[in-house]
């Protein structure tokens, strides 16, 4: 990379990192000449986090606690944190994925008072047997909802034929009954093992300064030391065999969709560099320069929603290809006809330095907006890396590091399908339906 | 921003925007929707966005915007009311990101005019092979709206809603059309799109001299077109009617309902801020009646929000709601309406939702797409063009009373229902 770009890229990046006493990591970008600030308080708390040791005790989670969790966050003893943030004008959010929580403002005004209410209602949970019995009815029907989504069916469908054991074959918000049995000491057992500051990170980005958000740290109490907490987590043995092959429902869906998965040797924990080479691979097999992905265009066997995506998650790694079209046996089998020829000869060397020219271009995307930035920085941080070390980790990956990977991933014999097929129901045209 | 008019029916909007790491340049064209051209008008952005003459190629294009650091050409249609609007645009990170110094930008230009003026053509007209390629995306798309049932269900009641009404046009396309459609129709609608249309040149991002680079490279296509744009269509509104009840079942887990109002006479201008107001009281934000009440304190439904579309002087109310709660929810909903109307309105709530709304229009120019969209929807709408700073001073200046007036003028018209068989019977 050329001197003065490392120069304009240091400028870009421009964010800076603290650990405080209390473990809190507290990244900020200062972003001259933007109104707003993005702030992002995430924990490693997932849906996968579900059986742990927390100083000398089991705690055994029933599917979806991260996630009523997050909602429960909103609410304490002074009422609800939607009333707070309205007083100050900012527009908050949370959201729960596999393996972290997240709460999120972006304000225009008012951030010192943003701040503190975001801090205030992550630092002080307050659950009671009635709050938690009124979550239950709002987050059944979020359920609901994507019970009617085939893609997320799809996935998660692939996730119960890959794993036997690990807690990715369970929804993230889990199910109706599950949730039932969710307890306050529950969540407080949760608070306490992933809510310690140590587990947690704090990135700002936008109209601030490392300033402005270490004050709002310190009036949490956030630098002061905290006892190192004691928590392990706990995973049951999931072997590298599949729990199916195969996997077929019906739903109200126009064409068949269908996935075809891979389950793949966990990586390393902060192994950002395997993640990001399957992910390469991904787009020279099925991606849009791919001589595969035309043909199937072409011939009209898929559309553009056809693709590839890596998820790895602490001891959980696979590589999805999904999409929809009327012959998903076809697809599959050119699909694999692809893979075991790019096996063979290797990855095409223009695609492959073009998709790292895609991933650059996505970085210093990612650094324009407060919003993504923070994100961004956040994702990173999870990790313990640096948006700076992800462009640096990037340009060293070669065609040879592919190739090397491809010899051992994306193997027939740890390969499941999942297949949705339309209930029939689904209007080829029109229908005309009876007035009430 | 800075708009200036530069040919007949032509505008430039520009704006430096020197704090981002992108440059944008998007060619707009916006003309009124019609019913005969409609599916062709579909199709059209598919075909455009496949390649152009000096790169016909879509995998060869794909790789050509890879080379530029993953620019994005994005050709899509979306409707604005009686008005259809097609855009072609590029964005990409500046020169100055470059690795090997490549003139970025320029390129970001050439192919914008290259896929917006010189389509590849076979023999005079689009190249038939893609066409038919695309048109069976285009009818896949159609085909597989009934997958994703909140839009589904939008799109449903919209139909019923705008009926035979230039509104009512299927922007989206007729799938019963898709087939019989040949390219020498589809070029003919293209050259139709480019004699009339009214177009606005966006460059965001780009210095002084970048910029007019553009504008003359524009003005020096549309030297070869017989142009003869025609006024944009006028903002509508539907006239009141009987509220019209529509169920449809599938199974499904989770009902959908749309309900659609009507103002009765469009919307002016002037009225857009008390709108605003009106919409994140009732139901636009976290704290309206429909998230606090109907959501919160009800349970009736997983999310209900309201939204207007000025263009038309209409409001739609999306919820997903339990089967049978369906009805329960439907008299909420129009009962957080009433109250409102004649019901009192703190002052507290009031405020609480004027503060949010300033705050997000302040956040307005800190993305490219968010100053993209607030021009040139200020551009369609018509009237005088408001900075986001004009329309916070508006906003600030909305009484109670300009609230209830919005409020208390839209009426129901169309609820549309998706449900599962046998739990409709209660409706």
């Amino acid at each position: 990379m050329l001197e003065n770009k490392q120069t304009v890229l240091e400028q870009a990046v421009a964010d800076r990192w603290k650990v405080l006493p209390s473990g809190l990591t507290v990244i900020v970008r200062p972003m001259p000449g933007y109104s707003g600030t993005h702030v992002i308080f995430a924990t490693r708390f997932g849906s996968i986090d579900r059986d742990f040791r927390l100083e000398d005790r089991e705690v055994h989670l029933p599917a979806g606690v991260a996630h009523f969790l997050e909602h429960k966050m909103f609410e304490d003893q002074d009422g609800d944190a939607f009333a707070k943030y309205a007083k100050t004008g900012a527009n908050a959010n949370a959201f729960t994925s596999f393996d972290r929580t997240c709460y999120l403002f972006t304000a225009t005004q008012q951030l010192d008072e943003s701040l503190d209410v975001l801090l205030g209602m992550v630092t002080h949970p307050y659950f009671t047997e009635q709050t938690i019995a009124k979550e239950q009815g709002i987050i059944g029907q979020e359920i609901k909802m994507y019970d009617d989504s085939p893609e997320w069916r799809l996935i998660t469908g692939l996730f119960e034929c890959l794993y036997h054991s690990h807690p990715i074959r369970s929804d993230i918000a889990g199910t109706v009954e599950s949730i039932a049995r969710i307890t306050p000491e529950m969540l407080y057992d949760s608070c306490r093992a992933f809510y310690a500051p140590g587990n947690m990170v704090l990135a700002a980005a936008g109209n601030t300064t490392m300033e402005q958000i270490l004050a709002a740290c310190a009036r949490h109490g956030l630098m002061d030391p905290r006892p190192e907490g004691r928590v392990q987590r706990l995973w049951a043995p999931e072997p590298m065999t599949l729990a199916a092959t195969e996997k077929t429902l019906t739903m109200p869906v126009s064409k068949p969709c269908f996935g075809v998965g891979f389950k793949e040797e966990p990586l390393a924990s902060g192994d950002l560099r395997g993640e990001a080479l399957y992910d390469l691979i991904c787009s020279c097999i099925v991606g849009g320069m791919s001589p595969l992905y035309r043909r199937l265009y072409d011939e009209g066997l898929v559309n553009p929603s056809f693709g590839g995506e890596v998820l790895r998650v602490d001891g959980c790694c696979c590589i999805l290809f999904t999409g929809e079209s009327d012959e998903p046996d076809r697809v599959k089998q050119l699909l694999l006809e692809e893979i075991a020829r790019v096996r063979t000869q290797g990855v095409d060397r223009e695609i492959f330095t073009l998709c790292k020219n895609e991933k650059y271009g996505q970085l210093i995307e990612n650094l324009e907006n407060v919003e993504d930035s923070a994100s961004q920085m956040a994702d990173f941080a999870l990790s313990g890396q640096t948006v700076a070390q992800q462009i640096t980790m990037l340009a060293g990956l070669t065609a040879e590091d592919a190739d090397a990977a491809l010899q051992r991933i994306l193997s027939t014999d740890r390969m499941a399908t999942m297949y949705i097929l339309p209930d029939g129901t689904a209007p080829a045209a029109e229908d005309e339906e009876e007035e009430e | 921003m800075e708009r200036t008019l530069i040919a007949p029916g032509v505008h430039l909007s520009c704006d430096p925007a020197e704090k981002f790491n992108r440059c944008r340049i998007s060619i707009h064209f916006a003309f009124p929707a019609k019913r005969e051209t409609a599916t062709a008008h579909a199709l059209l952005p598919l075909v455009l966005e496949r390649g152009y003459a000096d790169c016909p190629d879509m995998t060869q294009l794909t790789k050509k915007l890879a080379k530029l650091y993953g620019a994005d050409l994005t050709v899509d249609a979306r409707p604005m009311g009686c008005s259809h609007n097609l855009c072609v645009s590029v964005t990409g990170i500046k020169d100055k990101f470059a690795l090997e110094g490549e003139p970025l930008t320029r390129e970001y230009a050439a192919i914008a005019l290259g896929a917006a003026f010189h389509p590849y053509l076979v023999e005079g007209v689009f190249d038939p092979q893609a066409v038919e390629i695309e048109k069976q995306m285009l009818k896949k798309a159609l085909e597989d709206e009934i997958n994703e049932k909140r839009i589904y269900c939008m799109r449903q009641a919209n139909r019923e809603f705008f009926g035979d009404s230039p509104a009512g046009v299927r922007q989206e396309g007729y799938l019963e059309e898709v087939e019989g459609l040949t390219s020498r129709q589809l070029t003919e609608a293209y050259r139709e799109m480019l004699r009339t249309a009214n177009i606005e040149l966006m460059v965001l991002g780009c210095d002084a001299q970048q910029t007019a680079a553009v504008r003359d490279a524009l003005l020096a296509e549309l030297a070869a077109v017989d142009r003869a744009p025609v006024p944009l269509a006028k903002n509508i509104a539907m006239p009141r009617q009987q509220p019209l009840y529509k169920t449809e079942t599938y199974d499904m887990v989770q009902a959908k309902l749309c309900m659609l109002f009507t103002l009765g006479e469009p919307m002016k201008p002037q009225e857009l801020a008390a709108v605003r107001l009106a919409m994140a009281l009732y139901g636009g934000s976290v704290t309206s009646r429909l998230f606090l009440n109907v959501r919160e304190r009800d349970h009736l439904c997983y999310y209900c929000s309201a939204s207007f579309q000025s263009f038309t002087g209409s409001m739609a109310v999306n919820s997903g709601v339990e089967h049978a709660d369906a009805a329960r929810a439907r008299q909420a909903i129009l009962k957080e309406l009433e109250d409102l109307c004649t019901g009192e309105i703190t002052d507290e709530e009031l405020e609480d939702c004027r503060r949010g709304l300033l705050s997000g229009m302040s956040g307005v120019e800190d993305s490219l797409g968010g100053i993209e969209s607030w021009y040139y929807i200020e551009v369609l709408r018509g009237g005088r063009v408001q900075t986001p700073d004009q329309a916070r001073d508006a906003l600030r200046a909305v009484t109670k009373e300009e609230v209830r007036s919005i409020l208390r003028r839209l009426s129901l018209s169309v609820s549309y229902l998706l449900t599962k068989e046998d739990d409709h019977v209660g409706e």
